[in-house]
């Protein structure tokens, strides 16, 4: 039941079937610098695979043992899936961070003005 | 003997795509609650494009490479522990929920 719920949320694709890829492929090729973009982001996606898939065999090949084509495949795209989606948990983090470390600034500079502000009250 | 690793201009160009449409996307919803909220959309350094630096890129391609291996390598040890000689779809099953935990 885990696997499912993780094949689910990372959408792997040995689940998925040759109908539903060209379904999401027709929906999402609308406009011709769309298209473009799918067809280069494609590009980079088999670059990937390609990289990740020689990896993998390298490491199987280390341990003198076999792996299947299937799974060579699999992992590639689980490696691809997950670059996109760390990505983006990662950059709304620091985002996340980014702002409180700028609001925490602000208050500080606000707070320092003040104190300069009372200092200069006194000696005058 | 050298890794085998992912080349690190790859790994940028496709992170770069990821973060322009991330950057689209986020426009467009602060366009739409502008147009809501009958405010300026002044929130162009919000939606400036993520970029890193060489050795942010050096981390995420290594970060990649040990999850590849990471996933091959507890597979080998569930197909040898089943004392079989090549790894299948089933090893791969077993070791993904814990792996994606991990990571």
């Amino acid at each position: 039941m885990e696997v499912n719920i993780f094949i689910a949320r990372f959408d792997f694709p040995s689940i998925r079937s040759e109908n539903q890829e060209k379904e999401m492929e027709a929906v999402g090729g609308s406009g011709s610098s769309e298209v473009e973009n799918d067809l280069e982001m494609k590009l980079l996606r088999d670059r990937f695979r390609l990289s990740a898939i020689s990896i993998a065999e390298s490491q199987v090949s280390k341990n003198g043992m076999e792996v299947s084509k299937v799974v060579v495949a699999c992992v590639a795209d689980l490696a691809f899936k997950y670059t996109a989606h760390r990505n983006e948990h990662l950059s709304g983090l620091l985002r996340t961070f980014s702002n409180d470390l700028k609001v925490k600034d602000r208050q500080y500079e606000r707070k320092r003005k003040k104190e300069v502000k009372k200092n200069d009250k006194t000696t005058i | 003997m050298e890794e085998t690793t992912f080349d690190c201009d790859l790994i940028h160009s496709i992170m770069k795509r990821i973060w322009t449409l991330r950057t689209l996307e986020r426009e467009n919803v602060a366009t739409n609650d502008a147009l809501e909220s009958e405010v300026g959309a002044g929130s162009s350094k919000k939606n400036r494009t993520t970029s890193a630096n060489a050795s942010a890129l050096k981390l995420t391609c290594e970060l990649l490479r040990v999850f590849i291996t990471e996933a091959v390598q507890r597979a080998v040890a569930i197909a040898e522990a089943e004392g079989d000689t090549q790894i299948e779809a089933t090893h791969l099953e077993s070791i993904l929920p814990q792996l994606l935990l991990d990571f």
